[in-house]
């Protein structure tokens, strides 16, 4: 059976469900593709930051003022899935005092909105910031929960016709050498095969982008892999993001996120995209670092470590004009002007922050092949769940809970997930997979990482004949096996306990 | 000002196994005190006592299998004899203790299989009597009756695995008049504690019984009169009736922490909990004294016996830590047993045996023959250390016994938590 659309998207992170939700407001019909889960590769593996510029303002001018851009139009169209937490540059006493100068000139320079404040007051924000801290500056950084977000927008693009469609991996694009068609896609779940059929076909896959174009016959889309390591402790030790005022470099930020805080990251080559590799001295060296912020962060909790892999692109040719005029910070290439292959766009490189803008800059051009002009409108118009406009507060779910004490039954406590939400979701998503429920719901994130809800949600699982007994045993072991996998190399202190 | 007090025995941990090895030392008439920083792990565990459920298989006969045990093993080092005592021992005090006729089932020579909230099954010696009906299932249909404002146990997983397992199982819902939409099985144990809610209940459940020989329950028949509680269930209902462990709070396991509690009390010890071990001091290699730090004063603590119980990493007595060292929190006695420092410390297999686990809470422990503790003073990583008078002198039963066996509860039992139902390819 062959569907038709005017947008095939490959890829179901970040960018592609925000390619999808761009060319759905402006009226294309889309259909997307992603080999998991909506966003359990890079984007559902990152640190959680809405960057206020401030990290790029030294070292990369042109990401910052990016940043300072998506940051102001993300925590405002996207509201619900942005806490406005904050932000702090401070100066401990490993960083070089000079570096602060220069991050003043860079945000003066970018517009990233960077007042000094007097240390005591940092400390005063935040009591467990190393006491040693000589200067501190605020900035607007926030964080993200990048799965409501990738969420909210399927349920938008689903509600405007799209087909979002996780766990179809592209099994071929269909091309001519002269212009890509759309792809045979495979059903990875029931193994069925089917074609689409589409005007124009983008690929957002990231760190995969390499692979995907060479199905279409293109070679030279050369991407970097950059893994980072991310560890989680158990608690918010600290409310405020919370930067080295040095040039970034392992280990120097941590991102309070939802229940637990996140520090942030390491960055090593690697060839392989699907690399989860997390080696015992990069979390030795992370730790090592985190306690230069947080002194006594190795004697916390942490919860859980993962990687995730950056797509940091290198074009192989380089010298062709067509990738001149797009920012540095991320890649979109016409395959058309690069290659002589037509209807065929990659959109690439970049970060969280600027995911909106990537996909704007994506279905710009898919307007022109198409010779349609329709503006972008992802900059005004809110996500589902975000028309208030209010950002998310920590204590939001626990304000329901209280709400409702008495007549609403709790699965998971630590993230404060209700039963009729997880009914919700198991019958939205129709997944078997424990694991995909966590990253809708939070289920199982918090300090008991599953302890206790899988166990129920496994259970209601069962009752809403999702699956049978042998299938809801191996759910079960699943999840506890992908769980271990981010557990074991945290296991010391509390988190052996 | 720190205040001083001196005891024969103090003992530190409040676990099956301290409270046990109080408990026997204080009816020998030792002048006894249980430190503890908190309750055991009994309201997490499914209170059954299981000595040894699995080596390479489930194990049935307990002789041949302790017989079969290596040499460094420490039920090698107390035999049967002790391990039977202990046993005996622990049901006599269960049968005494203050729940009126509650008591534990088992021929203490053989495992008996009881399934798990999951319906998967699993060895152990001795089963509260509010679970022993299930040995009837074999005898017809059973029914296993979920509560729905229960989250902590899921009826039909449950009978389904049981339906894999051959038996003849089917899974219903009751919605007894609760006054929320979430309760845990302790706030359903107390309900039924109340002989008129209990009526109620059995009405919202009698009409699914059918033909069916026996009704498995979440395990929350009663917490404080548990005898009457299935008495009047097994009754009203016609059939047998037995409890299967949930999620925790564990109601069973809050019982056996009532009882030995209970008996630690009546012979005499003293229980305080709240009080962490803080610091001790040693003359030689022999620990003198121990402190506490407990609701806002110092406390120190001499005695001639010093019973660590604990536990290991699971109650933070034993720490790994962020180096990747591990520490006796407690007393700092040497550990044995540990990987290499750089060997491997976990699988990245959930399911597999983890190497740091496992050897560090085993090797822990050093015996001598007879249960005694080790009392060599070369023997410097025995978890027991005594000063002064010897053991023997203070009669036949040393802390040890119950120590071990009750220690048999986790780690000497092999215990294998979630691996238990996955190893057989059910839940």
């Amino acid at each position: 059976m062959t569907r038709t659309a005017d947008l095939l998207v490959i890829g179901g992170g970040a960018t592609g469900v925000g390619v999808a939700w761009d060319a759905t407001l402006r009226g294309l019909s889309v259909i997307l593709v992603e080999r998991k889960d909506l966003a359990e590769g890079t984007s559902g593996r990152f640190h959680g930051l809405l960057h206020s510029g401030g990290r790029y303002a030294v070292k990369d001018p042109n990401a910052a003022r990016e940043c300072v851009a998506e940051n102001r139009i993300v925590r405002r169209v996207a509201a619900d899935c942005v806490e406005d937490t904050g932000g702090l540059f401070v100066t401990t006493p490993h960083d070089d005092p000079a570096f602060a100068d220069r991050l003043v000139a860079g945000c003066a320079a970018t517009g990233v909105d960077c007042e000094e404040i007097d240390p005591g007051e940092a400390l005063r924000r935040e009591p467990r910031l190393n006491p040693g801290i000589s200067r501190a500056f605020q900035v607007p950084d926030a964080n993200i929960d990048v799965w409501k977000t990738v969420w909210a927008m399927t349920r938008g693009a689903r509600g405007r016709g799209a087909e979002i469609l996780p766990y179809h991996d592209v099994v071929a694009i269909r091309h001519d050498g002269a212009a890509v068609s759309g792809a045979r896609v495979r059903d990875v779940r029931t193994g069925e095969e089917r074609e689409i059929e589409a005007a124009v076909t983008v690929n957002a896959t990231g760190a995969w982008a390499g692979r995907v174009a060479s199905l279409a016959g293109i070679d030279g889309v050369r991407i970097l892999p950059g893994r980072g390591i991310m560890v989680a402790l158990g608690h918010r030790v600290l409310n405020t993001v919370v930067n080295r005022c040095q040039m970034p470099t392992d280990g120097d930020i941590i991102v309070p996120i939802r229940t637990v805080s996140v520090v942030g990251t390491t960055d090593q080559n690697t060839d392989n995209p699907d690399d989860e590799t997390v080696p015992q001295q990069e979390i030795d060296a992370m730790l090592t670092e985190g306690e230069k912020l947080v002194p006594g962060l190795r004697d916390g909790r942490a919860l859980r470590v993962w990687a995730g892999v950056r797509p940091l692109f290198e074009d192989a040719k380089a010298d062709d004009s067509s990738s001149r005029d797009v920012t540095r910070a991320h890649a979109l290439l016409d395959h058309a002007q690069r290659d002589d292959v037509d209807r065929f766009v990659t959109i690439t490189g970049g970060k969280l922050t600027t995911f909106r803008l990537m996909a704007q800059d994506t279905v710009d051009a898919v307007c022109r092949k198409l010779g349609v002009e329709r503006a972008c409108t992802t900059d005004t118009e809110p996500l589902p769940g975000s028309e208030s406009g209010e950002n998310y507060r920590l204590g939001a779910r626990l304000a329901r809970k209280e709400a409702a004490l008495v007549s609403e039954q709790m699965i998971c406590e630590c993230e404060l997930v209700p039963l009729a939400k997880l009914k919700d979701a198991l019958n939205d998503t129709a997944s078997t997979v424990l694991d995909d429920i966590r990253r809708r719901l939070r289920l199982a994130m918090g300090p008991c990482q599953g302890g206790f809800c899988i166990y129920r949600a496994a259970g209601v699982m069962h009752e809403l004949d999702h699956l049978d007994a042998s299938q809801a045993n191996a759910s079960l072991r699943d999840f506890l096996q992908e769980r271990w996998k981010d557990l074991w190399p945290v296991l010391y202190g509390d988190q052996l306990r | 000002m720190t205040e001083r007090l001196h005891f024969d025995v103090v003992v530190i941990g409040a676990g099956t196994a301290g409270l046990a090895a109080a408990t026997r030392a204080a009816q020998d008439g030792a002048r006894v005190a249980v430190l503890a920083k908190g309750i055991g792990s009994t309201h997490l565990a499914p209170g059954t006592i299981d000595v040894l459920g699995y080596r390479s298989e489930p194990i049935t006969e307990l002789a041949p299998a302790i017989a079969d045990l290596p040499a460094d093993h420490p039920y090698s080092a107390i035999r049967e004899l002790v391990i039977d005592d202990a046993l005996s021992w622990f049901e006599r005090t269960v049968e005494q203790g203050r729940l009126p006729g509650y008591r534990y089932v088992g021929d203490r020579r053989a495992n008996r299989l009881h399934p798990t909230a999951l319906g998967a099954l699993r060895p152990s010696a001795l089963v509260p009597e509010t679970m022993a009906g299930f040995e009837h299932v074999g005898d017809g249909p059973v029914v296993i009756v979920g509560v729905s404002c229960l989250r902590d146990f899921h009826q039909d997983p449950c009978a389904a695995n049981l339906r894999a397992a051959g038996l003849d199982a089917r899974a219903v819902t009751v919605s007894p008049e609760l006054e929320r939409a979430d309760m845990n099985a302790l706030g359903i144990a107390r309900h039924l504690d109340d002989v008129d809610w209990r009526s109620r209940f059995c009405a919202t459940v009698r009409p699914h019984i059918g033909g069916a020989t026996a009704v498995g329950l979440p395990a929350m028949l009663g917490l404080n009169d548990p005898h009457r509680v299935l008495m009047d269930l097994q009754h009203q209902l016609g059939c047998w009736v037995f409890e299967i462990p949930t999620v925790p709070p564990s109601v069973p396991g809050m019982r056996l922490y009532e009882i030995l509690a209970g008996a630690l009390r009546r012979a005499g010890g003293r229980l305080v909990l709240g009080a962490e071990v803080v610091a001790h001091a040693r003359a030689e290699d022999k620990v003198t004294e121990v402190s506490t730090r407990a609701a806002g004063r110092d406390l120190s603590y001499s005695a001639d016996w010093f019973v660590h119980a604990g536990g290991g990493f699971a109650s933070g007595a034993i720490e790994l830590d962020s180096h990747w060292a591990a520490h006796d929190r407690v007393l700092d006695l040497p550990l044995t047993g540990l990987p290499e420092p750089d060997g491997q410390r976990f699988s990245s297999t959930y399911l597999d045996r983890q190497p740091m686990v496992t050897p560090v809470s085993r090797s822990t422990v050093s015996f001598e023959r007879r249960g005694s503790p080790t009392s060599s003073s070369r023997a410097r990583h025995c978890r027991v250390r005594r000063r002064g008078r010897s053991c023997q002198r203070r009669g036949s039963h040393s802390p040890a016994p119950a120590t071990l066996r009750s220690r048999s509860n986790s780690v000497l039992a092999e215990r294998r938590r979630l691996r238990e139902p996955c190893r057989s390819g059910r839940a």
